[in-house]
């Protein structure tokens, strides 16, 4: 299994059924139509790698993360976690993969940090002894240790953020995915999250992270590779070191250039950081 | 404790904990059953003992009401218990949280609902014994026999429909017509507060399309009547033929409810 990418997709395509009115069901109760979230999806994500998904908003990435945590059931193509079927072996891809859901909806606000996960930890299988051992350390490296008995809703986003990494890593999958944690967060609080990710579960514990975001400094300073996906499609993929080498607004113009959509100048841009050559994939095919 | 109890006990643990934040529910449940007993302790007095009606039961109003409104308060819970705990969580976000956890889907459903099962099975046991104690419930010879069948065949019956509320949830979110239906219906032509033999005859036929006609006529006639097994033996075959075909039907339904909801990508939508 050594050879085996820990995420292997190709030709992912998922569509959505569009919610139609009532007028609209009476007048054409037979028509169907959908929105295309991935059209052909292709990815492959190396082992102990931090990869960083890249793109605008409502361009896949969340729904190519659902897909690979089985929460969502693709229309076409292939999904694969550590060699497991997403959509023929769901059980097997959900154990060697952790989706942390960072909706801070999905704790339970009147139970503590401990309560929490030693819920969520019963069912990933853990007992007793070894899970209040996995509780106690996920929550010495959560930085949670001394807010452990406190509500979960008294706790600030950015520890509700950590307590999602936590609960994701309570199976000790090899690979986490997760999207967008540093949302919503304080500059310090989203560095202690990258911190976090990049030196300890990547760094020290060698997973694999797949880790959508918006962020492309983040993406920058964190990623051993970088993907940009658009209108269902990755358009640009490669090393960090090659695609922001030359800084963000090296990355930025790549970015740019592979979306489609230049947008305001970037300050850091106009202070004359330099630019590197990204290779920009494939552009045509996109969905209408 | 072995493996096969410890994740039920993990979700009675959490429910029982959150249970205990809100401190003054639980003295308003019992609060509640008092005054429910007492209403129709009250309202019994205007029916005289030996209504032609209420014979099979045993006689007396007061002890087949408080039994119709004890068991049809367990029945909606079974009917309505699952569906409403994965509307909760739809709505307060931690079913994406529960989903991508190893455990299959039916063991999420039936584990979140089980605190809410037990707890009003103890109201209902309460609520017998309150009745009991302060009020008067005169039971016949309980037929034990009797009350297991039909407590067993009832329960599978309400869990099945409960299930396809369930999976009408995950798919639609609100608008669970089972609810509605069997709900308001059975409160009303299900004989939980007055015989169905009071009903015209031109709608008592609906009655027997019922499954908590035959749950409550058969669970009375056990506990109150002092009926042998044969006499509720009509009310088993029913519940039986219920069972046979609401069981497949609502295990069919949620595995398809779940692959379609998670087709449409709308699994933890609300």
């Amino acid at each position: 299994m050594s050879g085996t990418p820990a995420l292997f997709v190709e030709r992912l395509v998922k569509r959505y059924p569009v919610v139609r009115g009532f007028r609209e069901l009476a007048l054409r109760p037979f028509d169907r139509r959908s929105v295309t979230a991935l059209d052909g999806l292709d990815l492959e994500v190396g082992r102990g790698r931090v990869f960083c998904l890249l793109g605008p908003n409502g361009a896949g990435k969340t729904t190519l993360l659902k897909i690979l945590a089985t929460l969502v059931l693709p229309d076409g193509g292939r999904a694969l976690v550590e060699g497991h079927d997403v959509a023929r072996e769901p059980g097997r891809a959900k154990a060697a993969a952790g989706f942390a859901v960072g909706d801070e909806r999905s704790f339970y606000w009147r139970l503590t940090g401990r309560q929490n996960l030693e819920f969520f930890a019963a069912l990933y299988g853990l007992r007793g002894g070894d899970r209040d051992r996995r509780v106690s350390e996920l929550l010495r490296l959560a930085g949670l240790d001394e807010a452990a008995d406190l509500r979960f809703n008294g706790y600030s986003t950015g520890m509700r953020q950590m307590l999602a990494f936590a609960r994701a890593l309570l199976a000790d999958a090899a690979i986490l995915l997760v999207d967008e944690p540093t949302r919503s967060l304080d500059p310090q609080a989203a560095d202690r999250i990258r911190s976090f990710l990049r030196s300890e579960l990547a760094g020290r514990q060698g997973k694999t992270v797949l880790w959508a975001t918006h962020d492309l400094g983040e993406a920058a300073d964190c990623a051993d590779d970088i993907a940009v996906i658009d209108r269902g499609r990755i358009r640009l993929s490669g090393p960090a070191a090659s695609l922001a080498g030359g800084g963000r607004a090296a990355l930025r113009r790549a970015y740019e250039q592979a979306v489609g959509n230049p947008v305001v100048a970037d300050p850091a841009e106009a202070a004359g950081l330099e630019a590197c050559d990204p290779v920009v994939a494939d552009k045509s095919g996109g969905t209408p | 404790m072995g493996s096969g109890a410890a994740v039920p006990a993990a979700f009675l643990r959490r429910d029982l904990r959150e249970a205990l934040t809100y401190k003054f529910s639980f003295v308003s449940s019992i609060i509640g059953i008092f005054l429910s007993s007492a209403t129709f302790y009250f309202v019994a007095k205007l029916v005289p003992s030996g209504t032609p009606s209420l014979g099979p039961f045993g006689g007396d109003y007061f002890s087949f009401a408080v039994v119709g409104v004890a068991f049809a308060g367990l029945l909606g819970m079974f009917q309505e218990g699952l569906a409403s705990v994965v509307r909760s969580a739809q709505l307060s976000g931690t079913l994406e949280a529960l989903l991508v956890t190893p455990l299959p889907v039916p063991a999420i459903l039936f584990g979140s609902s089980l605190y809410s099962l037990l707890f009003q099975v103890f109201r209902t046991a309460l609520h017998l014994g309150v009745a009991l104690a302060f009020f008067g419930l005169s039971l016949g010879r309980i037929n034990l026999p009797g009350v297991a069948a039909v407590g067993l065949l009832t329960v599978v019956c309400f869990l099945s429909v409960g299930v396809l509320s369930a999976s009408f949830i995950l798919v639609y979110k609100t608008g669970n017509p089972f609810s509605w239906v069997l709900g308001t219906v059975s409160g009303l032509l299900g004989g939980v507060v007055f015989p169905v033999a009071l009903l015209p005859s031109w709608i008592r036929w609906v009655s027997s399309l019922l499954p908590v006609t035959y749950a409550l006529d058969g669970m009375r006639k056990c506990l109150l009547a002092s009926a042998p097994f044969s006499e509720v033996l009509p009310d088993v075959a029913a519940l039986a033929a219920f069972d046979a075909i609401l069981l497949p039907l609502s295990l069919v339904a949620f595995r398809l409810a779940v692959r379609k909801a998670k087709k449409d990508g709308t699994l933890s939508h609300y």
